[in-house]
């Protein structure tokens, strides 16, 4: 397929990417026949279709997120959750019992799994993985970092927690918890996140926030954590 | 009773007041990602005229009642601050402002993918900090820079320009006091990829061929204008993956 | 009458309002700080030329916009030898997404009766120097605020933005009949630089220049206006909620130890202090 750019140039909105309008993925949008893209980002080649990885971006909310989300209302149909910019999701409850048990406050924080989004809205899923949280720094990201913090298979996101000693819970939605076992971890956590925010896009990001974290926190740092960017 | 004396805006060589000529633009400085809170944000400065820009959505339409079931609504204010005009400006919302606020709306609502969010509003807000000519397109310049840096879905960038008329010589980029004793003033907002327009207004009056010649001095300057957009982007997001 | 600005009616993040005491307990804030200490003050002065006088003042990501424009006016009837000021603020749209477009609401309204407050019986510029003709001909100043982005905390970087803009400002200089002096400029003429602390309470504890993140988690806050003197010159409690009597000691001498560094920064760079 013809294509007009090279892997990961960063392209701005409006730009040709490719002539074949099949091939038109995330980011990107076609006109007469040609891809174009959409928003300012990197723009790739994934399963075989034209893509722009977003820098920066509103949540799409889609079935199967992990979310973490804010308690803005109860009603007898459930608990609305918000998860930032245009999104409310609705928890929803079978009946009034159901809704006492959950002990849900408005000003709480859940993590739940999105179990559909579509006409009705965004719905939130009661199962085994529902979690009221209890304690944290809250922390909001621009959701289209927070593959990279998590990293391939977690790598990211598991270097983190190891080095820090935190307990850190991740939001599709950008929404993030750290949770530590004193404040200086909990910042050198924060700060972590923040540059991996920053720099999303850059190359050796693992091996920068390796070293930037074993400065903070002091002592040795393993580096066995799997994939490297 | 004094006397409004007319300066003259144009000397034989068609030298400008400030030393330019009939094509030149006034030096432009464009940043992006200015403002923390926002969700975009951008600055442009194009000789004194200095204006902010900053997006925040997609979020939720209020009222509820007012939202759209198909796509966002845009919503868009253009303002200027007291001390950004010679004589100072009233607090409020004036006439002018609200004209131009909808002039710049109907101009982003072109090239924004409002389909992409039902039910919601999306929120653009130009501040004029001074004001020498060119504001409303300085405006709809950073407008347009500050919906990419929220990453909102948009065709392609809208850059935009004005032409003005002084003793019969149209000319590129008027400033304030040539708009003010100047014939005509024409902005112009453009899509530069489709080459559309998306803005235009005529304040004044100009024969058609001087028409033609506006419209033709107005796409060189959108150009430059459109370049500068694309640095700006390109300085704050490119720098990121320079790196190894 | 006052009604809660549509976008404050929100909640309390309830395990942020913890962590925040929390650490507090601790003598540590959520963004590193220590509890008395400001965030990174920038300032910047003569931003907008069509101004007579402008400042930009950041306080962290909190960042303030003050113009001054002035023009001759007659003075009020019971102060026929002193020039006018008039303060005005507007909390942008641009800065927050708790900031509506429209006239400015019941907080901007209070920034701008606070700060002029501040101003005036700060006694901070010199208003009979303002008069030409007594009773007939005197500057008319007026001080415009604007926010252009907001992480709490608006008080502090508005009262120095409208100082810094004032010491910078410049006015057409005329004779005592009221003519215009050509070419010639005069300064505002300054006597003192208010400038203000504000702190926020939660429980037992006190910090200083809260973030947007403290502020919703605060149980409540006051603004503390000192001249060069350490003299009070306005005082605000800006928010619901108590505040114990045996804290405003602490609250005073935390204000004006604060206060007393950012004179310094202010002197540095504006030129007065």
């Amino acid at each position: 397929m013809p294509i007009y750019f090279n892997d990961r140039e960063i392209v701005l909105p409006g730009q040709l990417l490719s002539d074949d309008s099949r091939r038109a993925g995330e980011g990107t949008y076609v006109m007469d026949g040609k891809v174009y893209a959409a928003t300012v980002g990197a723009a790739t080649i994934r399963d075989g279709k034209v893509e722009v990885i977003t820098f920066r971006g509103p949540y799409k909310p889609a079935a199967g997120d992990m979310i973490i989300g804010v308690v803005s209302d109860i009603k007898p149909i459930g608990v609305e959750v918000d998860l930032g910019g245009h999104v409310t999701a609705l928890l929803k409850v079978k009946n009034v019992k159901e809704l006492a048990s959950l002990d849900l406050k408005v000003g709480d924080v859940v993590y739940a799994r999105v179990s559909s989004s579509g006409l009705k809205g965004v719905l939130l899923e009661l199962n085994e993985q529902f979690k009221k949280i209890n304690e944290g720094v809250l922390l909001r990201m621009t959701p289209t970092k927070i593959p990279r913090l998590i990293g391939k298979r977690g790598s990211m996101i598991n270097m983190l927690k190891k080095i820090t000693g935190c307990n850190i819970m991740v939001g599709t939605n950008g929404f993030v918890i750290v949770n530590g076992p004193s404040p200086a971890k909990e910042f050198a956590a924060i700060s972590a996140i923040r540059l991996i925010e920053r720099e999303a896009h850059s190359q050796g990001l693992t091996d920068k926030v390796m070293a930037y974290l074993s400065k903070l926190v002091g002592g040795e740092v393993s580096h066995d954590t799997g994939d490297k960017a | 009773m004094t006397q409004v004396i007319k300066p003259k805006l144009i000397d034989e060589n068609g030298i400008r007041l400030d030393g330019r000529g009939p094509t030149d633009l006034r030096p432009l400085r464009i940043e992006v990602s200015v403002l923390e809170k926002s969700d975009g944000s951008a600055y442009v400065e194009l000789g004194k005229t200095k204006v902010y820009a900053a997006v925040y959505g997609p979020k939720e339409a209020h009222p509820k009642h007012l939202a759209i079931p198909d796509r966002a609504i845009l919503n868009c204010r253009y303002h200027m601050t007291s001390f950004s005009t010679d004589e100072r400006k009233t607090l409020g919302m004036t006439r002018r402002e609200i004209e131009l606020s909808k002039v710049i709306r109907e101009a982003l609502e072109s090239v924004v993918f409002l389909e992409e969010f039902p039910r919601s509003a999306i929120d653009v807000f130009v501040e004029v900090v001074q004001a020498d000519g060119g504001t409303r397109t300085a405006g709809l310049t950073a407008a347009s820079l500050a919906l990419a840096d929220a990453g909102i879905p948009m065709r392609e960038l809208i850059a935009a320009v004005a032409v003005g008329k002084v003793n019969g010589t149209i000319i590129l980029d008027p400033s304030d006091i040539e708009d003010k004793y100047g014939e005509a003033d024409m902005p112009i907002g453009v899509a530069p990829e489709s080459n559309t327009i998306v803005l235009l207004q005529l304040n004044g009056k100009m024969t058609k061929d001087e028409f033609r010649h506006g419209l033709e001095l107005a796409r060189m300057g959108i150009q430059k204008i459109y370049q500068a957009q694309r640095e700006a982007l390109r300085r704050k997001y490119g720098a990121s993956t320079t790196e190894v | 009458m006052s009604f809660l600005p549509l976008k404050e009616r929100s909640f309390t993040i309830k395990i942020m309002s913890e962590k925040i005491y929390k650490l507090l307990q601790q003598g540590k804030r959520i963004d590193e700080r220590s509890p008395y200490e400001f965030r990174k003050i920038t300032m910047q002065t003569n931003v907008v030329e069509k101004a007579n006088g402008s400042a930009l003042v950041s306080v962290g990501s909190t960042r303030i916009l003050t113009g001054i424009k002035v023009e001759l006016g007659t003075p009020y009837s019971d102060r026929p030898n002193e020039g006018v000021f008039s303060v005005n603020a507007e909390l942008l749209p641009l800065a927050s997404k708790s900031f509506e477009p429209g006239p400015p609401d019941e907080r901007g309204i209070e920034l701008a009766r606070v700060v002029d407050r501040c101003i005036r019986e700060g006694k901070a510029i010199d208003l009979e120097k303002l008069c030409i003709i007594p009773g007939k001909m005197v500057y008319v100043l007026y001080i415009d605020i604007y926010v252009l982005d907001y992480d709490g905390n608006y008080f502090d970087p508005s009262v120095m933005s409208a100082m810094a803009a004032l010491a910078t400002c410049t006015i057409p200089k005329y004779s005592a009949t009221g003519e215009r002096v050509e070419g010639e400029n005069i300064k505002v003429p300054i006597r003192d630089v208010p400038l203000s602390a504000t702190l926020g309470i939660i429980r037992d504890r006190l910090l200083v220049d809260p973030c947007l993140v403290e502020e919703e988690s605060l149980d409540t806050s006051i603004v503390v206006c000192l001249d060069s003197a350490s003299n009070v010159v306005a005082i605000q409690k800006n928010s619901p909620g108590h505040i114990p009597f045996s804290l405003m000691e602490s609250i005073i001498n935390v204000a004006e130890e604060q206060i007393s560094k950012i004179r310094a920064q202010f002197k540095e760079v504006v030129g007065v202090g």
